[in-house]
């Protein structure tokens, strides 16, 4: 009788109305986050292998046009792939209609900097989320517990003799409120920022490699000082 | 191709390289199933904790052993002033011990002498029998008077028996005191056995009489003298100096100076022994007294905690009826198992209120298995078996 009434499952089905709301909100939160560490993993790691991919290919020596040419243009694509697709394109749209060599790099940049940005949205994607969860469920769940307690004192006023058997099970119904929070706070904590690490390093690469395919622009330019080969 | 495609490579962004939202979703409710089942299958192990509620009782306990050692220090002063008299009824034993010695010599010398030594001795079995019987039923009468302390009791009368013994000792040590006078004793012994030896042939029958006569002069002696208490060591030294005696002269008629020196070697060693043994009594004492006091004190301690966890549980699981009034008592007779099971619980002093009493009967058959018994050695456990327990809800609330 004394296990049945203690136990987990029992103390949640008999807690008060918002203690289990706070909790079903604890349990979703904590579920959501879940979803968002286990997606986010999955998509840094897969970024992260692209990446590699791609620079392996493009400092390989093969030539920009045919790079540009074996990625389709109906298939678009992530990362520094992206960055570079659609540097290379602006230029070549530019290339035709000016002859300076500033306006050219210009556009590039600007492009470059605007699939940067984009691919910064996709990669962080979420991880507010993950930050949201892991401040905030903490709150949550101290003020189910706080209401489990104001509601264990109300209900301890009424009985005779207050024993630490009356007042055991409210209190215990109530912290299970605070080590929910606290179940969903750690992990959201933890991998907030793991991600969001792995993800600004991942960013300073791309950048990285933007300032290079620059570079290389540049170059072309001022050695051709006319019309590039790719024209 | 100029404007729509870059429109297009950010408005479907998630395409190869993003991940779909199912196989996350899977993941994470099956990361939470998982919790919740290892939490519900961890729970029959955890749920132990709450019986260990116990352990907050047992704090509680030790802080009230501690206000029953106050009482016990009473209660072991009137104990050891009830052991302080039956100290005497051993003193009258005590002749049980010097008694055979006589009587062997006496029946070595002479069968009269002898008889008489039995029928004294056959007395004074009587009157230790009759002193025994008083000590036992006075030990009675006191073990019906206080049931509680019975195992303390129990301990006493260890206690006393090794007083008693060490008394004897302790007037052996007595004797040993006496060992330079014996000794000196003895050199005029030896000069007037060497006069014996020249009167022996004429004096042998006359002596022997006489001697027969100073032997049962000196029992009866004795018997004077084992009636005063204090006086009985210096007595018992100059009776064993006269056996001593005795026992020469009847080494000089016999001519075993052997025998003899075996019987000084003899005495002697029985000297070393009673100064070791007052040595080792007189330590003994003192560690005898300590342990006997730490063990009556250990299992009064063991009672009273285990009383204490009893009461605490049944106060636990009393739901006392709201028009009981604080000035209600009910004392309870309870009845335990070996294994802590109730047998019966009875009231043996009603309140008054029969809804009281009953609910202080429920109360204790709630509270019952009281396994805690087990954990007690096993002649606590029987005076455990049945304890009472008075309760007024003005403890509990």
């Amino acid at each position: 009788m004394n296990d049945n009434t203690m136990s987990i499952p029992h103390l949640i089905m008999n807690a008060s109305v918002v203690v289990q709301l706070v909790m079903l909100l604890l349990m979703v939160g904590s579920i959501l986050s879940w979803v968002v560490i286990f997606q986010r993993s999955i998509a840094l790691r897969r970024a992260k292998q692209e990446y590699n991919q791609f620079e392996e290919s493009f400092w390989s020596g093969v030539d920009l046009n045919e790079l540009y040419r074996e990625i389709p243009a109906d298939d678009p694509r992530h990362g520094a792939e992206h960055m570079f697709q659609s540097g290379f394109r602006e230029f070549n749209r530019l290339m035709p209609k000016t002859r300076n060599a500033d306006t050219v790099l210009e556009g590039v940049q600007r492009s470059m900097r605007v699939a940067w940005s984009r691919e910064e949205d996709r990669l962080t994607q979420h991880l507010v989320f993950l930050a949201t969860v892991a401040s905030a469920s903490p709150y949550i769940g101290l003020f189910g517990t706080v209401w489990g307690i104001m509601g264990s004192f109300q209900s301890l006023s009424m009985t005779q003799q207050a024993t630490l058997a009356t007042v055991a099970p409210w209190i215990a119904e109530a912290l299970i409120a605070t080590a929910m929070g606290l179940f969903a706070a750690i992990p959201a904590v933890i991998f907030y920022n793991r991600l969001s690490n792995s993800a600004s390093r991942l960013l300073g690469k791309y950048e990285d490699f933007a300032e290079e395919f620059h570079a290389i622009l540049h170059r072309n330019l001022q050695g051709r000082d006319g019309k590039p080969s790719a024209s | 191709m100029a404007k729509g495609k870059p429109q297009m490579a950010t408005d479907t962004p998630r395409d190869p390289q993003d991940v779909g939202y199912t196989l996350p979703t899977i993941l994470a409710v099956a990361v939470h199933l998982g919790i919740i089942v290892f939490s519900l299958i961890n729970w029959p192990s955890s749920s132990a904790e709450p019986d260990s509620s116990s352990i907050v009782q047992a704090t509680l306990v030790s802080t009230e052993t501690f206000t029953d050692q106050a009482q016990q220090v009473t209660e072991q002063q009137a104990a050891m002033n009830t052991a302080a008299e039956p100290t005497e009824t051993p003193d009258t034993s005590e002749p049980e011990a010097t008694a055979p010695e006589p009587d062997t010599q006496a029946a070595e010398q002479q069968q009269a002498a002898e008889e008489a030594a039995r029928q004294e001795a056959q007395a004074q079995a009587e009157a230790l029998a009759e002193a025994r019987a008083a000590a036992e039923a006075d030990a009675q009468r006191r073990a019906e008077e206080a049931e509680r302390v019975a195992q303390e009791q129990a301990a006493q009368a260890e206690a006393r028996e090794a007083e008693a013994q060490r008394q004897r000792e302790a007037e052996a040590q007595r004797a040993q005191e006496q060992a330079e006078a014996e000794r000196q004793r003895e050199a005029e012994a030896q000069r007037a056995r060497e006069e014996a030896e020249a009167l022996r042939e004429r004096e042998a029958e006359e002596q022997r009489q006489r001697e027969a006569e100073a032997e049962a002069e000196a029992e009866r002696q004795r018997e004077a003298e084992e009636a005063r208490a204090r006086e009985e060591a210096e007595a018992e030294a100059r009776r064993e100096a006269e056996a001593e005696r005795e026992r020469e002269a009847a080494a000089q008629r016999e001519r075993e100076v052997e025998a003899q020196r075996q019987r000084e070697a003899e005495a002697e060693r029985q000297r070393q022994a009673a100064a070791e043994a007052a040595e080792a009594a007189m330590q003994r004492q003192l560690a005898g007294e300590a342990e006997a006091a730490a063990n009556a004190q250990q299992a009064q301690q063991a009672a009273n905690s285990f009383i204490n966890i009893v009461r605490r549980a049944v106060e636990q699981a009393w739901l006392i009826p709201p028009g009981a009034s604080d000035s209600l008592s009910a004392t309870l007779q309870i009845r335990l198992g070996p294994s802590g099971e109730l047998l019966a619980a009875s009231i043996a002093t009603s309140s008054g209120d029969s809804a009281f009493d009953r609910s202080a009967i429920q109360a204790v058959e709630q509270a019952a298995p009281f396994s805690e018994l087990r954990d007690l050695p096993a002649d606590q456990q029987r005076n455990l078996r049945q304890i009472n327990l008075r309760f007024t809800p003005g403890d509990v609330r």
